[in-house]
């Protein structure tokens, strides 16, 4: 229950529209941080849900693939310029971002994720950083602006935001793949 | 396998018995010895550079303040700070896991050697005056091209020494499975991590950018890029030495007044955090800085001041088990507990000293990390008095402290009641002058007096004449710290050869019996280096590009003085 309302209070806190406004005016804050903070309230409140309804992921999300599935193509649509564009524009998607994110990336991303294999874990990562690669490099070398709401030099740094984090992702996998723990375990 | 994990445990009791070999105590004691004579001559520089501001001295015509300046800086905050750390963290890792390795200590050798190699060529410059840059050589001020050569050997050497930590730790995991690594150790893989990460940054400042610019490879220089990756680096250095600091609170002191050392998980908590966030705390010292935009340093005080929680954690932890100690040794009442603590030893007065002066010190750094704040105290003596506060008291009296048992401890011999006496007379006199200095420089900074200045008296302009009976507090605090550097420096060399033989102890506490296990997620290094890097590029990306992309023609080198 503890977990359930720290996740709340993280969602309420970030749907308080100077907060929301604040993290929305800088584009790679809007995608890199507000974004990953919703999907981090919906995971903590996933506690709830899955003491609750635990028929209901055992049914739909057996081992989970339907629900790492939901959680990309959720995320995927939110890394899409014109996605963040209608946010800023259109209140019924603002409304949707701040659900769908948290319930329906952040909830499945935690049943799922103990459900997959190591192999499987590693397999999103490596997912996600080929995506960030493509996008980091699609925001840095766009000349045109590709949001209305946003500059030129807010792609570009949200391009080497994408391009950094993937960089980050490597060394995690690289790490993985050269250290074997349960020779330390 | 299991042989291996007989004849370490094995090793290990040899170690405890006998105390640390003699291999691994000479690079300790070379470590130390270099950390100490840096702090003669650094000590004797801030006298000149003290009484120069005083108004009683004028420097001869050969000399130049701010190439005094610029020494007494690298000599301290680089030379003294850095050898400490290290003799100190490897004599931790020898008497913790069990001796170093071979192939460890001659890593320890070789980062020696580059180390060394790199200050001569750091110093020959400045000797010349042809380095009077200051320890944050902030382009486009342009030192001889020399200077920023040895700067590179001292990172490398850095890196070795990182390396060798690293090695000796990770042998040490795969002979001890699902053993938690001791908590001295600990603290050292997160300083090395931080050493490697913060030398990172300043690496790419005077590879890619410094040195092809002296040499005339390129016409300008990006400053603002500059200033941020130094300060990324400068910024963690400052916490490395207080993360070293903090570890002897934590492991050492408890056991110095014979009581249990503070939770273990809850330490180790303290150390992940501080070894995630300390990077990117950096920026609080470009709060003035132009080109990086209020919303950014906005968010960055959020980082900087992320990782006062962990020093607020230290400091209850700390009163806490001081505490705890007192009363098991019969103190009682709110307060009167405090007199149960074993003030008379130097080995406790001394970091204990330390940890108080943190109070103020901590404060003052919230202060200057506050934007509007900051605006008053930037760049003026203010600045100068924190930083005397911090590392002039807060760590290097944790070290001089650490000395009075580590050197007996290195050379075998002890650490005898006159010894003791000296040290509490030295720690007695430090606190004197540093109390006198930081507060008459923290006052006279409020008034608006600048930092980096020679003497002057501004043609006798009636303001800045009010400022000079606090230079002249200034000057007197220096003539006592160099009288408490000198009896530091004889102690520190009587204790490494001539006093008498005996066994002084490596003092670590236990923990409290009965405690909860410590989870073993906390041994998980990698993903704390992931996320430290992550964190790092989530805070770096937006200034950074901007920086670049925005950026101005840039300037060429200066020569200043």
């Amino acid at each position: 229950m503890s977990q359930f309302i720290s996740g709340l209070v993280l969602l309420i806190v970030l749907m308080i529209p100077p907060v929301a406004r604040l993290m929305e005016s800088v584009m790679i804050i809007h995608m890199h941080m507000q974004m990953p903070l919703l999907v981090i309230a919906g995971y903590f409140m996933a506690r709830l849900f899955m003491d609750r309804f635990p028929s209901f992921f055992e049914k739909y999300n057996q081992n989970g693939l339907p629900g790492i599935l939901l959680f990309t193509i959720i995320m995927v649509y939110w890394m899409l310029p014109r996605t963040m564009d209608e946010a800023l524009t259109v209140q019924t998607v603002e409304a949707f971002k701040f659900i769908s994110l948290p319930f329906l990336a952040g909830v499945p991303l935690r049943d799922s994720w103990k459900k997959l294999s190591k192999v499987g874990r590693n397999n999103l990562i490596t997912l996600f950083t080929v995506m960030f690669l493509g996008f980091g490099w699609l925001y840095i070398q766009s000349n045109s602006q590709l949001c209305n709401n946003y500059l030129v030099i807010d792609q570009i740094i949200l391009g080497w935001g994408f391009i950094t984090m993937a960089i980050s992702m490597v060394i995690y996998l690289v790490y993985s793949l050269i250290v074997d723990p349960s020779k330390y375990e | 396998m299991q042989t291996a994990i007989k004849q370490n445990s094995f090793k290990d009791k040899a170690n405890q018995a006998f105390g640390i070999s003699i291999e691994d105590a000479r690079i300790s004691k070379s470590y130390l010895s270099v950390a100490f004579i840096a702090l003669l001559l650094g000590g004797l520089l801030g006298l000149l550079q003290g009484l120069n501001r005083a108004g009683v001295l004028t420097l001869p015509s050969w000399a130049n303040y701010y190439q005094i300046l610029t020494a007494h800086g690298l000599l301290l905050v680089v030379v003294l700070s850095a050898f400490f750390t290290i003799g100190y963290f490897y004599a931790g890792l020898s008497h913790t896991l069990g001796g170093l390795l071979p192939k460890v200590r001659k890593m320890a050798w070789i980062g020696f050697w580059m180390k060394i190699f790199g200050f001569v060529l750091v110093v020959i410059p400045v000797l010349m005056n042809e380095a009077s840059v200051m320890y944050t050589f902030y382009p486009p001020m342009a030192a001889h091209p020399v200077f920023y050569f040895g700067l590179v050997f001292i990172v490398l050497g850095i890196w070795m020494l990182s390396a060798g930590a690293f090695t000796q730790v990770a042998n040490w995991r795969k002979n001890h499975k699902g053993e938690h690594l001791p908590i001295l150790s600990f603290f050292a893989t997160g300083v090395f991590v931080l050493l490697v990460g913060a030398t990172a940054f300043v690496a790419v400042e005077v590879i890619f950018m410094i040195i092809p610019w002296t040499l005339g490879w390129v016409d300008g220089i990006n400053v603002m890029l500059s200033r941020t990756l130094f300060w990324a680096f400068g910024h963690t250095a400052v916490n490395i030495w207080y993360l070293t600091a903090v570890s002897a609170w934590y492991v050492v002191i408890p056991k110095v007044i014979g009581g249990n050392r503070w939770n273990d998980h809850l330490t180790r908590m303290v150390v992940i955090p501080l070894v995630i966030m300390n990077i990117t705390g950096g920026f609080h010292h470009q709060i003035v800085d132009p080109g990086i935009s209020e919303g950014i340093k906005y968010m960055h005080v959020f980082m900087s001041l992320a990782i006062g929680f962990p020093s607020l954690m230290t400091a209850y932890a700390m009163f806490r088990v001081f505490e705890r100690t007192a009363r098991r040794k019969g103190g009682k009442g709110l307060l009167g507990w405090f007199k149960k603590m074993p003030w008379g030893d130097v080995r406790f007065l001394a970091p204990f000293i330390a940890m108080a002066a943190f109070i103020p010190a901590g404060a003052g750094g919230i202060v200057q990390s506050t934007n509007q704040l900051d605006q008053v105290v930037h760049n003026t003596m203010w600045v100068v008095g924190h930083f005397h506060l911090t590392l002039g008291m807060s760590v290097v009296m944790t070290f001089f402290g650490i000395s009075y048992w580590l050197v007996p401890y290195l050379s075998k011999r002890v650490l005898t009641p006159a010894m003791n006496k000296l040290g509490v007379i030295q720690t007695v006199i430090w606190t004197l002058g540093m109390v006198i200095m930081a507060i008459s420089m923290h006052i006279v900074g409020l008034f608006g007096s600048p930092r980096r200045t020679s003497f002057t008296t501004y043609g006798d302009f009636a303001e800045t004449l009010g400022w000079n009976p606090y230079m002249a507090a200034v000057g007197i605090g220096a003539t006592l710290l160099l009288i408490a550097v000198i009896l530091q420096v004889y102690a520190v060399f009587n204790l490494m050869f001539f006093a008498p033989k005996g066994v002084t102890e490596f003092p670590i506490a236990d923990t409290e019996p009965g405690e909860a296990k410590t989870p073993y997620w906390t041994e998980r290094w990698g993903i704390w280096v992931v996320l430290m890097i992550l964190v790092i590029s989530m805070a770096y990306v937006i200034p950074i590009v901007d920086m670049i992309v925005n950026a101005p023609p840039g300037s060429p080198p200066f020569k200043t003085w």
